[in-house]
């Protein structure tokens, strides 16, 4: 697995350190030459070079982040890395990967996302919890474990999605199949048996691709801030909405968590 | 090959249909086609007693059966996984560390004294097994997670194996296994090496070691 040669670890200096790459598995080099960065606050570990890191709200960013970053409650956890030099990302030892954006989209969740070029549009996604960058250029995400791509349609435990780019139309998918028939009807009743633990997944159908990181341990969320208190906007509780289930209301036995929240609001 | 190792930490398992598999709840990660997943009541194999022993034997990890028609993948809790295929041999591995395993393979139940009396409970402690240990034999493949990367070292009469205890896995074949101590007066004036403990392995088989002390 190590692809350390024999003589120990390799030694970087300015010069060998990768431009743009990744260092290992567990750190990425960016290469600064008066460009801009966004990242994300506390993941920069070391620095070659002159660089000004800025809270974002400064005056003096605020065209970049009106033309590049479009969750202003969501500011106060990103800064902006200017100047010249090399600077390394790293996030508590996970494994961390650049990704390239054609004119494209892709939408990850908000603790995986590490840093990206400002030729991307950071926006909050309409899922909870996502962020997507539309537009070109290279962005950093950190997995616990390698990142897989799969292609849809395929069902997704909730905790191992990281992202998906282009549009794979990601919806809820409860299977329920178990608690049917006889013995299902038992363990509904009783609750004996228990649940599966698989019994709600995403599903994503369509044209796209969707990342998947190996393990089921989460990253820390990163607050994406609120969404606007508006009808119509998911999780906004704007408008009185049809939901099935008041809060408080008895459950019934065998009857899946708390619908509120596995949709996440 | 039911199981295909993707990377480390992610294993791919194919289910046909008539085919079985068990798994840990909770382990799946993403699958394609149509996969049903039901939880075990009994938490695996066997009748109503191989149930309760297991509940006594504290080796009753929540299992769910896995069945119909697709692609699985499985992977939990950042451990690494290693794939095992059983030709006919008795694998011993903790319970907790089962990540899936085929319907072919029996499941049982195995007491860990009955493997040198007292002295084979004092090991279960001390390797962390408990007194009780489960057993999967057949024709199989078995998906088993463990902290760190695993390496299998391979075990012949003339070649015993000493393991930590704290970096023993599993391991299949026919081998017996003894607690060997090598307590002495700086162990007892606290002034040990701290493997003062190692697990010693002969016979014939495989055994598989983790590159780290942490148990799951």
């Amino acid at each position: 697995m190590s692809t350390y040669p024999g003589a120990g670890p390799t030694v970087f200096d300015p010069m060998t350190l990768p431009s743009d790459d990744n260092v290992n598995n567990y750190t990425f080099c960016v290469e600064l030459k008066g460009s801009q960065w966004f990242l994300q606050k506390g993941k920069m570990i070391a620095y070659y070079g002159q660089m000004d890191f800025n809270g974002i709200g400064h005056g003096r960013l605020d065209r970049l982040v009106r033309t590049s970053f479009h969750s202003p409650l969501h500011a106060s956890d990103w800064v902006v890395a200017e100047g010249s030099g090399k600077m390394l990302l790293a996030d508590r030892a996970f494994d961390v990967n650049s990704y390239d954006l054609e004119n494209g989209n892709l939408t990850i969740r908000s603790g995986n996302l590490l840093a990206f070029q400002p030729t991307l549009a950071l926006k909050q996604s309409i899922v909870p919890g996502f962020l997507t960058l539309i537009g070109t250029g290279k962005f950093v995400a950190a997995s616990n474990g390698p990142v897989v791509f799969m292609e849809p349609p395929i069902r997704v435990d909730p905790q191992a999605l990281v992202g998906w780019a282009d549009c794979p139309s990601p919806c809820h998918h409860y299977d329920h199949g178990y608690m049917t028939g006889l013995m299902g009807g038992l363990r509904a009743m009783t609750g004996l048996g228990g649940a599966s633990g698989e019994e709600h997944q995403f599903e994503f159908v369509g044209a796209g691709t969707v990342l998947l990181q190996s393990t089921e341990l989460l990253m820390a969320e990163q607050a994406t801030g609120a969404v606007p208190q508006q009808a119509g906007v998911p999780g906004g509780h704007g408008a009185p909405t049809g939901h099935p289930q008041q809060p408080g209301a008895p459950r019934l036995p065998g009857q899946l968590g708390d619908l509120q929240r596995r949709f996440g609001l | 090959m039911t199981f295909r190792e993707i990377n480390s930490k992610m294993v791919e398992a194919t289910v046909m249909p008539g085919q079985r598999l068990f798994s840990q709840r909770g382990a799946m990660l993403a699958y394609k086609g149509e996969v049903s997943f039901t939880p075990n009541i009994g938490g695996g194999q066997g009748g109503v007693m191989s149930m309760i022993g297991r509940r006594v034997a504290n080796e009753d990890t929540p299992l769910m059966t896995v069945e119909g028609s697709g692609t699985v993948l499985f992977g939990h809790g950042g451990h690494h996984v290693q794939v095992i295929n059983l030709t006919g041999d008795t694998l011993c591995v903790e319970a907790d560390r089962l990540l899936a395993f085929e319907g072919t393979l029996q499941q049982g139940t195995m007491f860990m004294g009955s493997q040198g009396g007292v002295m084979g409970m004092v090991r279960g402690q001390i390797s962390g097994q408990g007194l009780f240990t489960t057993t999967l034999k057949g024709h199989g493949a078995v998906a088993v997670m463990a902290h760190g990367g695993v390496f299998e070292i391979p075990i012949t009469p003339q070649r015993p194996v000493h393991v930590d205890p704290q970096a023993y896995v599993a391991h299949h074949g026919d081998v017996r296994n003894k607690l060997s101590t090598a307590l002495g007066w700086r162990d007892m004036v606290g002034r040990g090496s701290g493997e003062a403990f190692q697990l010693e392995l002969s016979g014939h088989g495989a055994v598989y070691v983790q590159a780290s002390e942490e148990k799951l």
